[in-house]
């Protein structure tokens, strides 16, 4: 049925299009130039108003056009230029000089399939960000580049690590699967590419999102396309949004040759406050072997006798000073029929963690070939080769949580090479010899073919492919040999791991155009979408090598192996019909049928639609001349959305134990995929104003947005009794609603100073409507904490996402029935004097954070830039699990007071005020009383409510001071441009949070429990020296 | 213009009727739809040791085999603590089986069918142990969401039905012979139908307390069941899978802490509460650095004590930790002292008989050589004779021979906890008003997602032969 009232309404646009054209009369030749440059400039779009013919300037920027009479107004417009009107009169040559615009290429937007749209015609919000803004920033991941410029998208950094992933989250999460992808699709150059991240197994190690892949370098502009409007064209998988990248491109005329370098050097920005009173042992007694770092003896009292006890500084010794070198070259340039841009680049990267590193080589080619008037192709290709040495950064942390902090970390080897230690495993021996490389070679690459036999006709045919391979070696020594050595594994082991994947894209559409008066005009392109991905992952490990340190699956003692694939494809057909009225009333409605071949059969194809209706009443109405530029926006939308693949019906599998003794068992696979799945579909609004004021000096832009997500494919949770644990069906509903405030300008604008102004704020609601009925919640994932401390992130009924549950300390006059700790309460005291703690989990924050914005300020001052981005993010809580690993271990600095009594605040079960004093260190204390272990180790560290903590941060970003080389001076160089520059990030950090840099979080970008700090790589501050030459 | 729109028409249509071949690769290259009965005899007979260990390793806090190095642990001091792992195990074994089974009579394949049941039992009886009224008629083939439970009662007849059963057709004919896919006896149906008529005995021992026990019925069972320590129903671990508890011992060693030894279990051994010192105790358990043997008492963790060298713990390389050691799911040694219980009254000369024949067993098991073990079997402590044995030596003696297994505390709530010398843990959980635990609490999986099911229990609700 659905399939059928597609296909009726495809026609339908179709035929409404398949008119009679009007005859053409007058020809007009000419050339565009751009005010700052004499050579042509290629690809204006020239429009005879009020006829729908229209065409783009060829490689020198001359044109030809036919109109119909003197009377027709031509439009040129081109990105990064103000449009111009021109009445063709009696000339019939006609040559135009663009001035360039303030507001740049805000007035246009790459959306859909790479389509240059301009942005006063969206129904719908969108944002750009130039290279300018991209390349500014200096962070090697391209996601992490968009950190605090835009609206509504929310950046996280896993960490510190070198080429550790991003996260990118845009309006929220969308699906109540805790193992769904909530990031939206990335496009380069009109091609869809993966940016999955796959995490080591084992322990975690920070391995990079796949965009990290693409260098900055070669962005030429990236326009976010946020919600279900902007992303319908895009099917299925841009029901997060979308973020279209759009690489350099060549332009006609000299070969220019452009190189950009960069040192960098990174050290930790916050470290936790920590003590450095107290040595090793236990119980306040020094013990030179013990494995406790620091609950021994003050460590003044025990150098009277041991002469080198001291407090080493470990923290900040165990770091090193981080090193990036960034080289980047390119050359473009073309003639009239054809053009072409190449880039060379290369990253090299050392973390503060020894013994981390990640390198990155990049090169680029791409060309435009004009055939003829009628004809024309390009192509590109991105090669890249990246990678490094992945430490193992949470069991580097949590062996500098055991270090004693009076021993020296650095001193970690003997000259046997074996591990020099009391008897603790030393974390930087480790982070050296247990090692994992990952090698990932990549192309992403297009062809694109257009054909435009007629003016209102064209065919465009897209052909994209984005394949990589990713090998990783791991390696964990087993013992040399060496009597007395302390190995880092009993067995030893390495594990090789094979990843090849590749995305096939093919795109083929029509574009049609049609003026029915001289008001109105449409454009119709219909088209069809294939999408494949390919996915196979081979792992080998073996274990017990018969020669050690010779690390080749042929002599491991034991082999195991294992082996993932899969294989997606989905069909599509769109159409997408414009129609602007007077040019202050645009229409656009969008539909497209996709069918997936993860879905079962007989629900595999679904049609979606959109409509959005931009209304620029500034053109249609009188206003105060103050009021430069006004438009309302409204848009709904739905977006559909598949699963993944292979998930359906009941299957079989080895556990990977198996074989054993030659025999592999098998056990019914827990998952259950319902064999009559549908699709899920979001349905969204969206509304906006648009303004700008005192000729585009200032501009402000406010969006509401609601977006539901319904009939959720997500694996519900189900009663192990039932044969299976999950079922992957449709339930749930999760609803994300907010508003987005755009504020910028140019406050100052003279001949020498100028000054540009950008800000952006946003505010998300979330609420999970509904799950299955009778399943009380889902657990997106826990993280460990000592004795019973422990914190779950579960998704509730009408709750938001991200609720962290957890233990906490009971409280007089808590009402059994709320499941948010109230720590407005008063702490219930124990008869013993220590507040009593309750393992019943309540909610204790959310990881989600309320509101995320940025600010951007740019001057420029003769030849001088100075720029600066400021972040923030609030009305978040996260999980310490840094704080409580230092407190179970007597390093945080508020564990000097153990040897101090405290009368705990708080009330008594009978709610009498507290009075009891009671001592806070180990074993018996001055008044006679066994504490025991300690108040941090019995008390403080069991109850989660004291690792949940105000997540909140505002970071100055970046700030770049440039200077650019004056003319005056260039002329005696070869150089055409040349520019110095400094730059420093994240050098301030404001934040209520104890610990290291709370942005890290280690379930990687991949991951959903995104409020679990974990023992993450620590974010880290870091200073630039940059150079630009042109030649 | 027409051109083009027929065309079009035409790529669109071709593209559609092509996209039905183009689209069918959902299936899964990955996991097979379907499993060979072998490949699911081989993971239920691992997977049930393992089960068998899972249980163990939480009741022997509860029995006082082992004590947690830290204060107040939950295990010792009996909370309510969340099993959605054992539960899980426990029903994806069964789940398992309730395939193999069926596949089973599909290919008239008797013996493993009749396997397949007996590890049924086994399983449905520990779950029912545990947990008391579970999901059983509505589980397994996903008929329900949301299954209901079962009478615990009502499922002990399907136990003892699916033990009967399973006797039967082991003994008939099959299509299909086990062999190396059985990891506990090798393909050996002899030892099946023993261990099957083990299971019953041990099953309606634990029904001694209500009106159903048939004491005769168990003797009856016991007459074809195990005949020496070579009967014994047990997995042998593998060199790419430790068992379990040498798993333990060693995580202990690298300061991962388990396995620490409880005080009343040395004190059972070492002479305190007995007058006689136990030989197998230091093949069962390691020293401290002093060579002593120091317990934790359950409840109060280790005090000021290190972490290595100072306590008792299981230690690699003994009998129940060698890398390779076996899983013991049921023993001969367990049944002479089944029957040294069911015959206590009535023939106490039967009793005496197999309650020693118990201890030599386990002795045997262990290689205590054969001074030490007739020094022991000798101590007046332990031979008082036919007349003076009285039910608790044979629960103590049982209590040692069944070292860490979950039936120890089947036979703990049967015998309320009386063993000599135990008391209950420091910091009791307030909840059990100064008494033992009787149950496990439904885990937090099943709360939550078949909640209107779970019956509302307390750990001091019993199981119904606990009654």
């Amino acid at each position: 049925m659905k399939k059928n009232s597609t296909y009726y309404l495809l026609m339908v646009l179709f035929l409404m299009l398949n008119g009679t054209l009007m005859a053409q009369q007058i020809n007009i030749q000419g050339k565009v130039t751009a005010a700052e440059d004499p050579e042509g400039l290629p690809g204006v779009s020239i429009v005879a108003e009020g006829t729908g013919t229209g065409t783009v300037s060829d490689i020198n920027g001359n044109f030809s056009i036919n109109v119909p009479n003197e009377n027709t107004v031509l439009v040129f417009s081109y990105i990064g230029y103000a449009s111009q009107s021109i009445t063709v009169g009696t000339q019939q040559t006609l040559n135009v000089v663009m001035e360039s615009e303030a507001k740049g290429l805000d007035e246009f937007i790459v959306t859909a399939f790479g389509i240059s749209q301009e942005k006063k015609s969206l129904g719908y919000a969108a944002q750009n960000i130039d290279a300018e803004a991209i390349t500014k920033v200096k962070q090697p991941n391209l996601v992490s580049s968009l950190q605090g410029q835009a609206a509504g998208v929310q950046i996280t950094n896993s960490g510190g690590a070198p080429g550790q992933s991003a996260r990118i989250i845009i309006r929220g999460i969308n699906s109540l699967d805790p193992g769904a992808n909530n990031q939206p699709l990335f496009v380069v150059d009109g091609v869809p590419v993966d940016n999955s991240t796959i995490e080591s197994t084992g322990t975690p190690r920070g391995l990079s999102n796949r965009m990290a892949d693409l260098n900055p370098n070669d962005v030429a502009s990236i326009s976010v396309l946020k919600g279900a409007a902007a992303t319908a064209l895009y099917g299925v998988r841009a029901a997060n949004g979308a973020v279209i990248v759009t690489t350099k491109k060549g332009k006609a005329g000299e070969v220019r040759v452009n190189y950009n370098g960069s040192v960098g050097f990174e050290t930790l920005n916050q470290l936790p406050k920590l003590q450095d009173k107290y040595g090793q042992g236990f119980s306040g007694e020094y013990q030179p072997s013990s494995f406790w770092p620091s609950w021994g003896a003050p460590i003044a009292e025990v150098q009277q006798t041991v002469s080198d006890h001291k407090y080493q500084d470990n923290w900040n010794r165990a770091f090193n000073t981080g090193v990036q070198i960034d080289n980047n070259i390119s050359i473009s340039g073309g003639n009239e029929m054809a053009t072409f841009y190449g880039s060379f680049g290369n990253l090299q990267q050392e973390g503060i963690i020894p013994f981390s590193n990640w390198n990155r080589t990049t090169a680029k080619f791409s060309g435009t070939v004009k055939v003829s008037d009628k004809f024309n192709f390009s192509g590109s290709v991105n090669y890249s080769n990246s990678g490094g040495n992945r430490v193992p950064h949470d069991r580097f942390m949590e062996r500098m949580m055991y270090w004693s902090e009076t021993t020296d970390v650095r001193d970690y080897i003997n000259e046997d090479g074996t591990m020099r230690t009391y008897s603790n495993t030393n974390p930087i021996y480790d982070a050296r010899f247990a090692t994992y490389e990952d090698d990932v070679n990549r192309v992403i690459g297009n062809i694109n073919l257009n054909y435009i036999p007629a003016d209102w006709l064209s065919f465009s045919y897209r052909l994209g492919t984005d394949f990589y391979s990713d090998q990783r070696t791991e390696i964990t020594p087993g013992p040399k040999g060496i009597v007395g050595e302390v190995p880092l594994s009993s067995t030893g082991y390495l594990e090789e791991t094979r990843i090849n994947s590749r995305d096939l894209t093919s795109n083929f559409y029509i574009t049609l155009k049609k003026q029915f008066t001289s008001d109105l005009n449409a454009s119709l392109r219909l088209g069809n979408d294939i999408f494949e991905r390919k996915y196979d992952r081979v792992t080998a490990r073996g274990e017990n090598f018969v020669i050690p340190e010779f690390y080749n699956l042929g002599v491991a003692s034991q082999i195991f192996t294992s082996q993932g694939k899969s294989i997606k494809r989905i069909v599509g057909f769109y159409g997408d019909l414009m129609v602007d009225y007077k040019n202050y009333l645009f229409l656009n409605v969008t539909g497209r049928n996709d069918i997936s071949s993860t879905l079962p059969k007989d629900n595999n194809s679904f049609f979606y639609s959109s409509f959005n209706l931009g209304y620029v009443f500034s053109e249609n109405m009188v206003l105060p001349s103050w009021l430069t530029f006004g438009k309302l926006r409204a848009s709904y939308a739905q977006v559909g959305k598949d699963t993944d693949a292979h998930i359906l019906g009941s299957t079989y599998v080895s556990p990977s134990i198996f074989p054993l003794n030659g025999q592999v068992g098998f056990t019914r696979n827990s998952v259950y995929g319902d064999l009559s799945l549908r699709p899920e579909q979001t349905n969204a609004i969206e509304f906006g104003l648009q303004t700008a004021f005192l000729n585009n000096r200032a501009n402000f832009d406010v969006t509401y947005y609601k977006s539901n997500a319904k009939d959720q494919i997500i694996p519900v949770p189900v009663s192990d009794a039932t044969g299976f644990s999950s079922y992957i069906t449709n339930a749930g509903e999760i609803q994300n609603s907010g508003f987005e405030f755009i504020l910028g300008g140019t406050p100052i604008k003279s001949n020498d100073f100028s000054w540009n102004i950008s800000a952006n704020l946003s505010i998300n609601n979330n609420e999970i409507k509904a799950i299955k009925e009778g399943i009380d919640e889902i657990v997106v994932g826990s993280q460990y904490g000592y004795a019973g401390s422990t914190v779950t992130m579960k998704l509730l009924e009408g709750e938001a996402y991200g609720n962290i549950f957890g233990s906490s300390y009971e409280r007089l006059g808590t009402d059994p029935d709320n499941i948010f700790l109230d720590r407005s309460l008063p702490i219930i005291i124990g008869t013993n004097g220590f507040p009593v703690r309750t393992g019943t989990q309540l909610i204790l924050g959310n990881a989600v954070p309320k509101w995320i914005g940025g600010i951007r300020n740019d001057f420029t001052y003769k030849d001088f830039e100075l720029s600066f981005l400021i972040d923030f993010r609030t009305g978040l809580e996260q999980y310490n699990q840094y704080a409580n690993f230092l407190s179970a271990f007597g390093k945080n600095e508020f564990t000097e007071a153990r040897e101090d009594f405290r009368v705990f605040e708080g009330v008594l079960a009978d709610g009498s005020t507290n009075t009891k004093e009671v001592w806070l260190g180990q074993g018996e204390g001055p008044d006679g009383v066994d504490y025991g272990a300690g108040y941090w180790r019995n008390y403080y560290r069991t109850t989660s409510e004291n690792f949940v903590s105000d997540a909140s941060y505002i970071k100055l970003r970046n700030i770049t001071l440039g200077y650019n080389l004056n003319p005056d001076l260039l002329e005696r160089t070869p150089f055409r441009t040349a520019r110095v520059s400094i730059a420093a990030n994240n050098i301030i950090l404001y934040t209520p949070w104890d610990g290291f840099d709370p942005e890290s979080f280690s379930a990687g970008a991949g991951g959903n429990a995104i409020g679990f700090t974990g023992l993450g790589y620590p974010g880290v501050q870091s200073f630039f020296f940059n150079l630009n030459l042109g030649l | 213009m027409k051109a083009i729109y027929t065309i079009l028409c035409l790529m669109l249509f071709l593209v559609l009727s092509s996209c039905e071949n183009f689209l069918d690769v959902n299936e899964n290259p990955n996991n097979p739809q379907d499993a060979p009965i072998s490949g699911l005899m081989t993971n239920a007979t691992y997977e049930t040791s393992l089960n068998v260990y899972a249980i163990g390793s939480i009741t022997s806090n509860y029995v006082q085999y082992l004590a947690s190095p830290n204060p107040a642990s939950a295990s010792d001091v009996m909370e309510a603590s969340n099993y959605s792992g054992l539960w899980f195990d426990l029903y994806n074994v069964m789940t398992d089986l309730t395939d193999l089974m069926q596949k089973a009579e599909e290919e008239d394949a008797g013996h493993y069918l009749g396997a397949g049941q007996i590890l049924m039992a086994l399983n449905l009886g520990m779950t029912v142990d545990a947990f008391g009224d579970v999901p059983y008629t509505e589980g397994f083939d996903f008929s329900s969401v949301t299954p209901t439970y079962d009478d615990d009662e009502a499922l002990y007849s399907e136990v003892f039905s699916l033990l009967d059963q399973g006797i039967q057709n082991l003994s008939g004919t099959t299509s299909i012979s086990l062999g190396g896919d059985d990891f506990i006896f090798n393909g050996d149906v002899s030892s099946w139908i023993k261990f099957g008529n083990m299971l019953k005995a041990r099953f309606m021992l634990h029904t001694k307390g209500t009106t159903t026990y048939d004491p005769q019925a168990i003797l009856t069972a016991l007459a074809s069941g195990m005949t020496s320590n070579d009967d014994d129903a047990t997995v042998i671990f593998f060199e790419q899978r430790f068992n379990p508890w040498a798993q333990v011992a060693i995580n202990n060693e690298s300061l991962l802490l388990g396995g620490w030894i409880s005080t009343q279990f040395i004190e059972t051994m070492d002479g305190t509460s007995y007058d006689v010192v136990d030989p197998r105790m230091s093949l069962m358990i390691g020293a401290t650095d002093d060579g002593e043997y120091i317990g934790v008492t359950n409840g109060a963790g280790r005090g000021n004590a290190p972490e290595q060298g100072a306590r008792s713990t299981l230690i690699p390389d003994q009998f129940y930790t060698y890398e390779d050691s076996p899983l013991l799911i049921a023993t001969y040694a367990e049944q002479k002292f089944i029957e040294a219980e069911v015959a206590l009254e009535g023939d106490p000369e039967r009793a005496y008989a197999a309650y020693l024949e118990g201890i030599e067993a386990h002795m045997d098991m262990l290689e205590v050589n054969e001074e030490d073990k007739m020094a022991y079997l000798n101590s007046p402590e332990v031979s008082m004779g036919a007349s003076a044995l009285s039910l608790a030596d044979i629960m103590k003696e049982k209590w040692v021979a069944l070292f860490l297994h979950p039936e120890t505390w089947n036979d703990a709530r049967r015998f309320d906890y009386g063993y000599k010398d135990m008391t209950l843990p420091e910091n009791l959980n307030g909840n059990l008003n100064g008494q033992y635990i009787r149950r496990l609490a439904y885990p937090d999986n099943e709360v939550s997602r078949n909640g209107s099911n779970v019956p509302d229990v307390t750990l001091l609700d019993r199981i119904w032969w606990d009654e």
